[in-house]
């Protein structure tokens, strides 16, 4: 496969487990392209405009490029902290919009400061690999141990009471869950996935602009966990890897893609209305073959 | 006389013009059944809700062991250990009995953070400590057999006393039971009262219950308070409500 191709899933993978974090607690947040954008942005200010990380030299020193990602994790960690106190308050449908307008918001603010480039945005970000290969590698990795925190995260007290707020947030509150918390970690969680996933998009696309985090990613990004599922960890991964590839691998079908791209997303959630992953389905997946037998137990 | 464990003072709740409590107060002793009767509409379910945090009063106050408790979030109330079971049942559906039974246990299922990142021996153990506990509440409410089971799928006695087990595990002090043998065919009703009787013995809790069936709250109950259009209309022994004649007229006398 194109390392191109799988260095994009799997950003999309990241992306999906951005949204399904607030999801798995009931709450439908599409902030995730805004905090993605937010981490793109300061990978391209900072290994643009700061010598000292080492923009100059030939490969971009991996070292600055995980300083970037910290810093793209405080700092969207604290926005989502500071804006989720807030409008984690509205519920569902409420909620989304909220959360849609900050994308557009974050959207305009991005387009018209003069700092990070307007419309045109910002260029020759520079490479710390040689190769979508060696962006691959590293993205894979950070994928697992994305993963790895989720799937504790599902086994612990704190995944439990989301499961619960997910299913009846009122009755959560009467076992003694401080559900406004909880909402909130979920939401910071998502917030800092997004903006580390961003730093490592903004290095592999070279260039950034206000455009990649736009209502448009919104809606795609949720499709990842519409479809994928979004009770357990497994679900967006697989929805983002595969509706990220789709589009792609249907390009010999030229403009017929879209329409099939489409019906994925419409037919997949009408036969698999819980997602193509749900705890059920990987149970009975272990049972014919004990290997991943582990995955679905105990995420509820 | 001890102090009493959780006192209502004047407290109300308007819904627009609809005064749904209405100046309700009284007392509930330590280890006490305290028995909620009232026609339907009387307002006992608010009631509830005011006393577990889900509804802010209009007025009045809640009492806890003497310091007010009124307006505190419900997560904050059920964490100082008063705990209650759902008129139309509030189960947390995908999840399984077992689960249902560890949310309950969310207070005292705290865990290090390095250990549970892990998922070494030492959360492992602490893990099957808190499993084994649930089990036993499981046990306890006849329901082990359906551990594994997600609690939409159970029968409907099932799921009440599922109810039970889960407020149960918050380790409450004060448990409000909100007509738990609505549904229930006699036999399970005389159940329900025996078992209410002995959890009050083994947990040493006190119990403030809402129901229907009138003989049955008579028998069980330790003291009484009738409500009629959010009006406290009597309290007392189940003899003296019995003999008083604004239940007679309001309630009893409609002959239900
Ligand atoms: N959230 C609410 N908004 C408006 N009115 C309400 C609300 N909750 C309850 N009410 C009204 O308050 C009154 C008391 O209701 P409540 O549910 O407390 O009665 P109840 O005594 O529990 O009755 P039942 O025996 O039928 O359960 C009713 O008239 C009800 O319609
Ligand atoms: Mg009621």
């Amino acid at each position: 496969m194109d390392a191109g191709l799988l260095q994009q899933m799997l950003l999309g993978a990241l992306l999906g487990l951005s949204v399904y974090l607030p999801l798995r607690c009931g709450q439908l947040s599409l902030a995730s392209p805004g905090f993605y954008a937010i981490g793109g942005t300061i990978a391209a200010l900072l290994s643009t405009r700061l010598p000292a990380l080492g923009g100059a030299s030939a490969t971009y020193p991996i070292s600055s490029v995980l300083l970037e990602m910290g810093l793209a994790a405080a700092l969207t960690g604290a926005i989502a902290a500071a804006i989720g106190s807030v409008v984690l308050r509205l519920r569902g449908i409420y909620l989304a919009i909220a959360t849609i307008a900050l994308v557009e918001i974050l959207r305009v603010i991005t387009l018209n400061l003069a700092i990070t480039g307007g419309a045109l945005g910002i260029f020759g970000i520079p490479q710390p690999f040689n190769g979508p290969e060696g962006y691959a590698f590293f993205t894979a990795a950070l994928l697992a141990l994305v993963c790895w925190l989720c799937d504790r995260l599902e086994r612990t007290r704190p995944g439990l009471a989301m499961a619960a707020i997910r299913d009846d947030e009122l009755a959560a509150a009467s076992q003694g869950i401080d559900t406004a918390q909880i909402k909130l970690l979920a939401f910071v969680l998502s917030a800092v996935v997004a903006g580390i996933t961003g730093v490592v998009a903004a290095h592999f696309l070279n260039s950034w602009n206000a455009k990649l985090g736009n209502f448009d990613a919104s809606i795609t990004t949720l499709a990842f966990v519409v479809l994928g599922g979004s009770r357990t960890w497994l679900g967006p991964v697989l929805g983002g890897l595969l509706l990220t590839a789709l589009p792609e691998v249907l390009r010999p079908v030229g403009d017929l893609r879209l329409i099939v791209f489409g019906l994925v997303i419409l037919l997949g959630p009408l036969l698999f209305p819980q997602g193509l992953i749900s705890p059920e389905r990987l149970q009975s997946l272990g049972r014919l073959w004990p290997g991943p037998k582990r995955l679905g137990r105990q995420a509820p | 006389m001890t102090a009493p464990l959780l006192a209502l003072d004047g407290l109300s709740c308007r819904f627009g013009g609809l005064v749904a409590v209405g100046q309700v107060s009284f007392a509930v002793q330590p280890g006490e059944i305290f028995g909620l009767l009232g026609p339907n509409g009387a307002g006992k379910t608010t009631l509830f809700n005011l006393i577990s945090g889900i509804t802010p009063p209009s007025g009045g106050s809640v009492h806890w062991r003497g310091s007010t408790i009124t307006g505190l979030p419900s997560h904050r109330i059920a964490r100082l250990g008063i705990a209650r079971t759902f008129q139309n049942l509030r189960l947390f559906g995908s999840l399984s009995c077992l689960e249902n039974v560890l949310v309950g246990l969310h207070k005292r299922s705290r865990q290090p953070l390095i250990p549970a990142l892990l998922g070494n021996g030492l959360f492992r153990r602490r893990q099957a400590q808190l499993e084994e506990e649930a089990l036993a509440l499981l046990r306890l409410l006849d329901l082990e057999p359906w551990a594994k089971q997600r609690a939409a799928s159970l029968a409907y006695g099932d799921r009440r006393r599922l109810e039970i087990a889960r407020a149960l595990a918050t380790g409450p002090e004060l448990l409000l039971l909100d007509e738990p043998a609505a549904g229930l065919n006699p036999r399970e009703k005389q159940e329900l009262s025996a078992l209410i009787r002995s959890i009050r013995e083994q947990f040493n809790l006190s119990v403030l219950i809402i129901e229907h069936h009138v003989p049955l709250m008579m028998e069980l109950c330790d003291r009484l308070a009738v409500l009629n259009f959010g009006e406290r209309i009597a309290l007392g022994t189940p003899e003296q409500v019995r003999r008083d004649p604004a239940v007679i007229e309001a309630y009893l006398g409609t002959s239900r």
